[in-house]
């Protein structure tokens, strides 16, 4: 059983990279997080900053090759994930680690009936019989909250809305109790009120269950609304850690800064948004030294000589940038 | 269901009237005097001729004489060749002849197409898979006409393998080798279908979600890539056995085997319009009873289109 607290996912120094033919290219530079019992952590980042890379790369589901792991591990409760054999990996990935992904019409197999995708779970990880399985994906399903359960179970993925499948989804990555759960943009292609509630049933079940939660996303309102801790990504690297209070608080990293000042808020009302200049750097081509530099506000000629390093900015809180390298730092700026 | 398969049926009839008045009048256009061209050289008493051509109405107008073909064909009262033959008796000698020859092509083609096109999309690039592309190019790039002479000839005449033609020495023998040239010239696109659908349907999402659900490599093919990769090959099941019997006509004349493609060729000849017509309805129907089989095939494999 878990303990509450305990780290039940550790992330080390975890590199990616994918071989073109124009060369290796760095999706995830040394990526490091942890995420505890009953802990919510949100992996923040635009698309390419290499959030489900990293997630993929160690559950051993990225296409490898092109991807390649280049170094780093990811301890399941001690256990590197990324070091031992497939089989090992196959007991824990989709047993004690499972995923949700994003978009659930893609994700389900259309040509299996939701119960026989859930059942797969029973019959494929504790060996029941395929009635016995059925009637626990059913079960899965009432938990979830999908109306007439039993009846449903039978049904194809095509015959439930976006929202009712995306439960589907969840009930597939909840039926054997996982001890993680690696949401990978889940609400993304769902509408706003149906999202709350998603996220909502992930937060319930997780407290029934205290499992830690790693929640993908590139929607700071998500962030904002359900994470305990954030880790702001941006062109593969970790840029800022911090619990999502203070991150929301005070961001120390400029880009997190920028991210938090471009949202909506009632403030701005009549203004134009403000946005972060530039676009998000080409895997091909990171600038030298800190990745952001180029649409930085603060930057100066220093940022380009190296690779900024995580800094303790404050008990508990990590930045990558040179200009802050505390949090006094920043108000003195 | 039965809904489904009673409007289908339907649906066919009017189809079915196009396709055989079409055929009758290209027939009918045809130049040349089927019982002149019958006799050859030989004088033909006059007498004879105008009894002959009552007897098959050849002097009534077009949609006469095709109302009196339909009437017959419908009445399974199918009546004789300008020859003489008995076109029931033909008829139950040379259907088998044609199935044999069919289904062991097909059995060919499907065993080569589906087990080299499967196993050439799970071990992609692999030497098995680029001789595969290799091959298959240089089979589809091949005109049936010349396969089937050149197997005819190496096979055949110089390394008398298999009886040159004829059905003399029966089942499974006389067919084999217009069969294996079916099986192998079909084969090209089969496996090259089965190939690409495989190749797409593993990067699908939900193959991930498989392999995120812990599910071993064994797993994830059979029970997810190849349910979904082999949709689109039962699309090509129908169109394919449906050509089959154009491709008779072809072999069977070839290799002469006395089956249905055969017994067209030599009505179109004779301009014996009764009989490619009564021929064209047999495929037709053929046509439309396998296609209503793979698409009801489909919905059973594949629920996004059943109750459509």
């Amino acid at each position: 059983m878990t303990r509450h607290g305990e780290v039940l996912l550790k992330v080390d120094d975890l590199t990616v990279e994918f071989d073109t033919p124009q060369g290796p290219v760095r999706a995830v530079d040394g990526v490091s997080w942890q995420v505890r019992a009953g802990e919510t952590l949100a992996i923040l980042g635009e698309s390419g900053s290499g959030k489900s890379v990293s997630t993929q790369a160690l559950t051993g589901i990225l296409e490898m090759p092109p991807g390649r792991i280049v170094s780093g591990t990811a301890q399941y409760r001690g256990a590197d994930l990324i070091a031992m054999t497939v089989k090992e990996r196959r007991k824990i990935v989709g047993d004690r680690i499972t995923m949700v992904f994003q978009d659930s019409l893609s994700a389900l197999n259309p040509v299996q009936s939701v119960g026989t995708q859930i059942a797969e779970c029973y019959r494929v990880h504790r060996g029941l019989s395929k009635q016995d399985a059925l009637r626990r994906a059913a079960e899965m399903l009432d938990q979830v909250r999908i109306p007439a359960a039993a009846k449903r179970v039978r049904d194809y993925p095509h015959e439930f809305s976006g929202g009712m499948r995306q439960r589907v989804m969840l009930a597939m990555a909840l039926a054997l109790d996982p001890d993680v759960l690696i949401a990978d943009e889940p609400t993304t292609a769902l509408d706003v009120t149906v999202q709350a509630q998603i996220l909502e049933l992930i937060a319930e079940l997780q407290a029934e269950r205290d499992m830690g939660v790693v929640l993908i996303t590139h929607d700071l309102g998500v962030v904002s609304d359900v994470a305990d801790n954030v880790v702001v990504m941006y062109a593969g690297q970790v840029v800022e850690r911090a619990s999502t209070a203070a991150a929301l608080e005070y961001p120390v990293h400029p880009y997190t800064e920028g991210l938090l000042g471009s949202m909506p808020s009632a403030d701005l009302k009549g203004q134009e948004l403000p946005t972060i200049p530039g676009v998000p750097p080409s895997l091909r081509a990171i600038p030298s030294g800190c990745a952001f530099r180029t649409r930085c506000p603060i930057a100066i000629d220093d940022c380009a000589a190296a690779v900024p390093p995580l800094l303790r900015v404050a008990p508990g809180r990590d930045a990558a940038c040179i200009r802050r390298p505390s949090i006094a730092a920043k108000e003195a700026v | 269901m039965i809904r489904f398969v009673l409007r289908r049926i339907l649906t066919a009839i009017p189809i079915g009237l196009i396709v055989t008045l079409g055929v009758f009048a290209l027939v009918f256009a045809m130049p040349g005097d089927p019982l002149r061209e019958l006799a050859g050289d030989k004088p033909i008493p006059a007498a004879v001729l105008a009894a002959k051509r009552a007897q098959f109405h050849l002097d009534d107008p077009f949609i006469v004489q095709y109302l009196l073909s339909m009437k017959d064909i419908l009445t399974g009262n199918f009546g004789t060749t300008f020859a003489g033959a008995d076109i029931r008796d033909q008829l139950a000698l040379r259907i088998p002849v044609t199935l044999k020859l069919t289904l062991l092509a097909n059995a060919f083609q499907w065993t080569l197409g589906l087990f080299f096109g499967i196993y050439a999309g799970f071990k992609r690039n692999g030497l098995i898979d680029k001789s595969l592309l290799l091959a298959t190019l240089v089979l589809l790039a091949v005109p049936g006409l010349v396969a089937y002479f050149a197997a005819q000839y190496v096979f055949g005449v110089e390394l008398k393998w298999f009886p040159v033609s004829g059905v003399l020495e029966g089942f499974p023998k006389s067919y084999l080798l217009p069969a294996l040239v079916i099986g192998v010239l079909g084969f090209a696109g089969l496996a090259r279908l089965m190939r690409t659908s495989i190749v797409e349907t593993v990067n699908a999402d939900f193959v991930k979600t498989a392999r995120a659900k812990g599910l071993g490599e064994q797993r994830v093919l059979w029970r997810h890539i190849l349910p979904n990769a082999l949709l689109p090959i039962v699309t090509f099941v129908g169109i394919d056995l449906a050509g089959m019997f154009g491709g008779a006509i072809i072999t069977e004349s070839i290799f002469n085997l006395p089956g249905l493609g055969q017994f067209m060729f030599q009505a179109i000849k004779l301009k014996e319009g009764g009989v490619v017509v009564l021929l064209s309805t047999l495929a037709f129907i053929s046509f439309i009873l396998i296609n209503l089989l793979v698409d009801l095939l489909y919905g059973v494999l594949d629920p996004r289109v059943r109750n459509v």
